[in-house]
């Protein structure tokens, strides 16, 4: 084991309970039921599930959230990736096919260079509204 | 004063590499008092002579099992005196060899006798089991194996566990390939249809157990059986390392 440059990785055949929490990387395979938390990348491999809060620097995520996630630089959310929960990030990345239910908080860049005031950006993804805007287009394409 | 405790050797070709450090040592004036471990006196017991008659440094060479159970009865003596350990890892294969394994007869004698010592944590496995490479938990067929670590409990079916001195664990677990198809098609292009999930793991405090007891090794000795707790001793023993070599970009840059 070359134990200096190895974080932690929680294997497909592993469940966890209990909070986890590493200076280096985190990548889990298996199950997790608890916290994670990382100072630098926490990575969420597609056979994953977490079902708890997940805090990182960055966080890559291609299996299943039941929890918050705050990735203070960069959250990355893959094409078979889901997340049930709140999202707090400076950057974000959602691919299409992913799933996200919850509500996002990102710091406003805009009002961050205009002055030192800083007003949060909050969008909120709900399925059921995204199914009403759909709908709503379509009535409008009729019209014209 | 140096205090040698060769393990018994296995084969002809130990023997005679074990006979060329004698002669080495002893070219390079670090001879001193040379045993050798057997049924009769075990290396515990040389060990205890040693400590008894205040030698410097005790130099264990053998494979893990031997180096480990004299690391383990140097601390549980407790010496009153500044005592160092000298390591020569005999065993190719063992995790030891990389830090402690030495091409020659020679090299090995060179970093004995330039005594640069290093201050080492030492893994414990209660009650009294100290070691400094690592610890082996083998089941013989995959058993579900429940970790209790620092703030989490980790639950995983394993072939094979590894723990070592820092508390690093590693976990193994063979997984084959479901799919019938995927596996004659592995059979032609002569591929494993077995992959391995590893599972990597650090602690301070680890607490193993398991529904059937699994046995625990330290080299291929072993030791204990589960359940096991197993602990880290910060700093507990001072060790001979080579010299770090300095390569000619470093000297030139």
């Amino acid at each position: 084991m070359k134990q200096d440059q190895v974080g932690t990785i929680v294997g497909s055949s592993v469940h966890l309970t209990g909070a986890i929490k590493d200076s280096s990387d985190i990548t889990i395979f298996g199950s997790v039921e608890g916290e994670v938390i990382s100072d630098a990348k926490v990575i969420i491999e597609e056979s994953a599930y977490v079902k708890g809060p997940v805090t990182a620097r960055e966080v890559i995520l291609s299996g299943f959230v039941n929890g918050t996630v705050n990735a203070k630089d960069r959250l990355e959310l893959n094409t078979n990736g889901s997340i049930k929960g709140n999202i707090d990030t400076t950057e974000l990345l959602i691919h299409s096919g992913a799933t996200f239910i919850g509500k996002c908080t990102m710091p406003d860049k805009r009002s961050n260079e205009s002055g030192p005031t800083e007003e949060n950006f909050e969008a909120e993804v709900d399925e059921d509204k995204l199914q009403t805007s759909t709908e709503d287009e379509g009535e409008d394409e009729k019209e014209e | 004063m140096y205090y040698y405790i060769f393990e018994q050797p296995k084969s002809k070709h130990e023997r005679a590499a074990f006979e060329k450090i004698r002669e080495v040592a002893r070219d390079f004036g670090i001879y001193g008092e040379i045993t050798q471990a057997s049924p009769a006196r075990s290396a515990d017991e040389l060990v205890m002579i040693a400590i008894n008659k205040k030698y410097s440094t005790i130099v264990a060479i053998g494979d893990d099992a031997h180096v480990n159970a004299i690391i383990s009865r140097i601390i549980k003596s407790d010496p009153d005196y500044n005592l160092a350990l000298g390591i020569v890892a005999t065993d190719p294969n063992s995790i030891l060899y990389d830090r402690w394994g030495f091409k020659t007869a020679e090299e090995a004698c060179e970093t004995l006798k330039n005594r640069k010592l290093t201050k080492f944590s030492l893994g414990l496995v209660e009650p009294d089991h100290y070691f400094i490479s690592s610890i082996t938990i083998l089941p013989p067929k995959p058993t579900r194996v429940l970790f209790e670590v620092d703030h989490w409990k980790a639950e995983a079916v394993i072939d094979r566990a590894e723990i070592s001195n820092n508390l690093y664990i590693l976990l193994e677990r063979s997984i084959n390939e479901r799919s019938t198809l995927k596996n004659a098609y592995n059979w032609l292009v002569g591929k494993s249809s077995n992959k391995t999930d590893q599972s990597i793991f650090k602690g301070k405090i680890i607490r193993v157990d398991s529904s059937d007891p699994i046995p625990v090794y330290i080299g291929s000795k072993a030791i204990k059986q589960t359940p096991i707790s197993i602990y880290r001793k910060l700093n507990a023993l001072k060790i001979i390392t080579k010299r770090d070599k300095i390569s000619l970009e470093k000297i030139t840059s």
